[in-house]
This record gives structure tokens, C-alpha cells and sequence, in this order.
């Protein structure tokens, strides 16, 4: 293999990831309309809104800092990093020479997205408004209530695989050397309670709302408008399919271990069914269920916790 | 079906298990309670039929089909019934936060993983986590009876609990005899019987529920 193999595979696995994450929202929009009876915008609106937001000029408040005016751009830096950790069609055979990417294992990941949520906090403090510091507030307790489940839920699978190398991990489950049992199961509910909070959807988040007290990420975002609004938004897309790609890497990856066309075709194949199979769970929710007052957020949350506790405590004890 | 496959199978269930348990510990609506209960006992039905299959034990058999029809239908017909009944507001009130509840619920699960160890050379009828999820499934259920305030949802635990039981004797010794367990399961109708009568008629005597019957006045 080439010395600049493994990069140009990360990379295009990252553009990948950015380029369908805005397909993934629209999908997961155009489906909740449908279980609403709506017909709903199309597919590709999160493309238009995108393509809109950066034509746009920008403003900005009278109070904001310069550190306001970076945010979009370090997070979306910081999200597009963890993009490039994640496998999504392919992963080298373990043993060749480790691991196709060679950025980063999952705590860095998930280090990342905790960056990018960071920022997008700071920033929204930075601004001044009184929803932004609202929004990043109640953000804040989510991702207190989120981030340690998440490291729970990536250490009970890396227990198994001996690595918390995301493609190690991935290797250990194609080589069919891993036996999917309980704490599987359990981890993987765990992750499909945190995917909802990770993704901002109903019940932890509205995506839809831009103007209440129960915003959580518009809240932080109110402040952000043309281009910087954009990288936010981009980031948010981004920051989805990266945890939907997560869940696939660290529980049922259809990954390729070779080259060739045919066997990348049907690793991208089984990554999109998968892809639409967590969109319509996400979308069943959210038709589905109205969204949790704040303080019973710990109460759902919660749930995700003794799951991913449960499934470490099968794993080591 | 294979002893192996059939061990794993109830690996799984497991799993199912203590995931639905986690979700009536986390439950504030008695209908969803009730509700996951109803799937819960499904899920051990299958067990038990899983586990019938394997050893080709008839008993086995007769035990899913009678859990399917009374925990999984009768049982939850009886307490939405007693519900509509007595119109009692759905938030469950609990005596500790619940969020409290489920941080215990992970205290419960190291004991029980503890205590599983401890017992050392019981000879399991399926190998792997059935005996230390059976028993965190039975505390569970006992912690759900203990910190909530309505009689409704105790009942709810009663039968979280004894799915546990249930569960643990399928982990230790393939079930028990079917007249054992047909007459657990009696009990259990008899249990909910009681319980329903003694609330529906607290309820129109002194319009209030047992949690408030906690003084002897002379």
C-alpha cells in the first residue's frame, strides 16, 4: 500500500461524512413529516438553506469579541476532525500496519466533539444575548449528563476488542471474532438514548424551534448569521452523521477490508441502510413523543447511564 | 437448538431484561410502567421458551405459554383496569428522586455481580452473566417496590420482581417443576387481586393511598 494511502482514505471518508451529513437531516425532516401526514420540504433543503446561509452577508452584536467571529470556524474545524477518526466504508485488515487512520482513537472523537460543543458554548456567552446564555447553559448540563455515558459506552466495546482504536474495533467485529451478546445489546441502547441527545432531537432538543425557552442548540446559535451561521449548521449535520457513523463503527460495522470496488460498493450500501434505519428511529421518536421538560432530562439521561454502566459491569465483572 | 445458541439467546433476553427494568425504574407514568412491564414478562416468556426448546423440557413450554397469557395480558388488563377505576392522576410519585433510583439501580447491579461470585461453584444450567442479571432483576424490582408511593406501582415492582425469580431459576436449574410455578403464578393473580381490591377500596373510603396510611391512631 502507498505511503499516502491511509490520508487520502481518511479524508475521503471525512468528505464523505460532510457531504451526506445535510442529506441525513433532510431525510430525517422529510420522514417526520411524513409520519405527521405532511408532505414536507425536500430531501435536499438542508443543501438550499446551506448554500443560502453562505451567500449571505454577516452581522454581528456590539458586544461580541473577536473570539465571536472565530467560533464557526473552530468549531467546525473541530467537528470535521472528528469526522476524520470516524470509519465509515473502510478499514485496513488489523495486523497490515495498524490502523488506517492514524490520526486518533475514540476518546479523541469524542475530545473533539466535546471541543466543538465547548466552543459553540463560548461563543454564545461571548455574544451576550440572553438566550445564547440560556442556550449554553442548559447544553452545558446536558453534555455533563452525556459525555461520561458516551466514554462509558466506547469503553465497554473497547474492552472487548483490546483497543479504543476505532478501526481496531471495527477490525475485531469483521474478523468475526467478536460475539455480539448482552453488553452489546446494553451498550447499544445506551448509545441510541445518547444519539438523541446528541443529535439535539425531541425529547432533549427541538431542532425545530427557534423561538422558546426549551431551545437548546438554536438558542446558542441565535446570536450567528450568514457564513459563520452556516459553519454552525454544517458543523450540526456534521457532528449527526458523525455519531450516527459512531454507533455503526463501535456496534454493527458493514465495512469493506479490501480495495476493490465491489466490496466498497456494499460496505457504502450496508453504511447508508443502516444510515436510514437510525434516521427513521430518530424520526419515530420525534413524531412520536413530545419534548421532556429540563428537569426530567437526568430522569431520561439516565436511563442511558445504568445502561452503559450495566453493559461495562457484564464486560469486566 | 443448540445449548450453545440457546445460551446465548438468553444472553440476549438478558440484555432485554434488564434494559426494561431500567426503564420502569425510570418510568413517571403508571402507563408506561405498566406497559413495560407487559414487555418485560414477554421477554421472559421467551426465555422460557428459548430454554424449553433447548432441553426439549414440555413443562418449559406449558410455563412460556402460561407467563404469556397471564403477566403479559391478564396482569396488565387488570391494572389498567384499576387504574380507569380509580382515576388516580399517572405521575408516579416516588419517595426518592428517581434520578437517585437509577444511581442505586447501579449500586444494585455491582452487589449483584459481587454476590453471583461469592456463591462461587453453583452449578448454572446456562454459563455466562443469566445468574448475576436474574439476581439484579429481582433487587431491582424490590427497589421499585421500596421507593415508590402507590400501591399500583408497588405491584408493578412486585412483578418485575418475580420476573426476576424467574429468570434466576431458569439460571440456576432450568426452571422450576411446572406445579411450583403454576402455583407462583396463581399467587401472583391472587397477589393482584388483593392489591387491586385493597386499593380500589382505600381509595373510596379515605380518598388517599397507602403511603398515607403510615400512623396507628388509638
Amino acid at each position: 500500500m502507498p505511503e499516502t494511502t491511509p490520508w487520502a482514505l481518511a479524508l475521503g471518508q471525512m468528505a464523505l461524512l460532510v457531504a451526506l451529513g445535510p442529506l441525513v437531516t433532510g431525510l430525517i425532516q422529510k420522514l417526520k413529516a411524513r409520519l405527521q401526514c405532511r408532505s414536507g420540504a425536500g430531501l435536499l433543503q438542508p443543501y438550499s438553506d446551506l448554500a443560502k446561509l453562505f451567500r449571505k452577508g454577516s452581522v454581528r452584536a456590539d458586544t461580541a469579541t473577536s473570539l465571536f467571529g472565530a467560533v464557526p470556524v473552530l468549531v467546525l474545524a473541530a467537528t470535521l476532525s472528528a469526522a476524520a477518526l470516524v470509519p465509515v466504508v473502510y478499514v485496513a485488515p488489523q495486523g497490515s500496519d495498524g490502523a488506517v487512520v492514524p490520526l486518533g482513537d475514540a476518546i479523541l472523537l469524542l475530545g473533539w466533539l466535546a471541543l466543538g460543543r465547548f466552543l459553540t458554548a463560548a461563543g454564545a456567552l461571548d455574544a451576550g444575548g440572553a438566550f445564547g446564555g440560556m442556550g449554553a447553559s442548559r447544553e452545558m448540563t446536558v453534555a455533563t449528563l452525556v459525555e461520561p455515558v458516551l466514554i462509558v459506552v466506547a469503553f465497554s466495546v473497547a474492552v472487548a476488542a483490546g483497543t479504543t482504536d476505532l478501526a481496531g474495533i471495527v477490525a475485531h467485529h469483521t474478523q468475526g471474532r467478536h460475539i455480539f451478546g448482552a453488553p452489546d445489546l446494553l451498550a447499544l441502547f445506551a448509545m441510541l438514548v445518547l444519539l438523541l441527545a446528541e443529535t439535539g432531537r425531541i425529547p432533549v432538543d427541538n431542532p425545530d424551534t427557534h423561538l422558546e425557552l426549551t431551545m437548546l442548540h438554536e438558542g446558542m446559535l441565535l446570536e450567528h448569521s450568514g457564513p459563520g451561521l452556516g459553519c454552525l449548521v454544517l458543523a450540526h449535520h456534521t457532528k449527526q452523521i458523525v455519531v450516527i457513523a459512531l454507533v455503526q463503527a463501535l456496534f454493527l460495522p458493514p465495512m469493506a477490508s479490501s480495495l476493490s470496488p465491489r466490496a466498497l460498493a456494499v460496505a457504502f450500501l450496508g453504511f447508508a441502510g443502516l444510515t436510514v434505519v437510525l434516521a427513521l428511529f430518530l424520526a419515530l421518536i420525534e413524531a412520536s413523543y413530545a419534548k421532556l421538560r429540563f428537569f426530567r432530562l437526568p430522569q431520561f439521561l439516565g436511563i442511558g447511564f445504568v445502561s452503559a454502566f450495566l453493559a461495562a459491569a457484564l464486560r469486566l465483572l | 437448538m443448540t445449548p450453545e445458541l440457546a445460551a446465548r439467546l438468553i444472553d440476549a433476553i438478558g440484555a432485554f431484561l434488564l434494559f426494561t427494568m431500567i426503564h420502569i425504574l425510570a418510568a413517571s407514568q403508571l402507563y408506561r410502567a405498566i406497559y413495560v412491564v407487559a414487555a418485560q414478562s414477554v421477554f421472559i416468556a421467551l426465555a422460557g421458551a428459548v430454554l424449553g426448546a433447548a432441553t426439549d423440557n414440555l413443562d418449559l413450554w406449558i410455563i412460556a405459554i402460561v407467563t404469556l397469557l397471564v403477566k403479559a395480558i391478564l396482569l396488565p388488563w387488570l391494572l389498567f383496569g384499576v387504574v380507569r377505576r380509580i382515576r388516580i392522576h399517572r405521575e408516579i410519585v416516588s419517595v426518592i428522586p428517581i434520578t437517585v433510583t437509577l444511581a442505586i439501580a447501579g449500586v444494585i447491579v455491582v452487589v449483584a455481580f459481587h454476590l453471583s461470585s461469592s456463591l462461587g461453584s453453583v452449578t448454572q444450567a446456562i454459563t455466562g452473566n443469566a445468574l448475576p442479571v436474574g439476581i439484579s432483576l429481582t433487587l431491582m424490582g424490590v427497589l421499585v417496590m421500596m421507593s415508590r408511593r402507590t400501591a399500583l406501582v408497588q405491584m408493578i415492582g412486585l412483578f418485575a420482581s418475580e420476573n426476576g425469580i424467574f429468570f434466576t431459576a431458569m439460571a440456576v436449574s432450568q426452571g422450576m417443576p411446572l406445579i411450583i410455578e403454576i402455583g407462583v403464578i396463581l399467587d401472583v393473580i391472587l397477589g393482584a387481586l388483593v392489591m387491586g381490591v385493597l386499593v380500589l377500596r382505600v381509595r373510596s373510603s379515605i380518598d388517599s393511598d397507602i403511603a398515607d396510611l403510615d400512623r396507628l391512631r388509638g
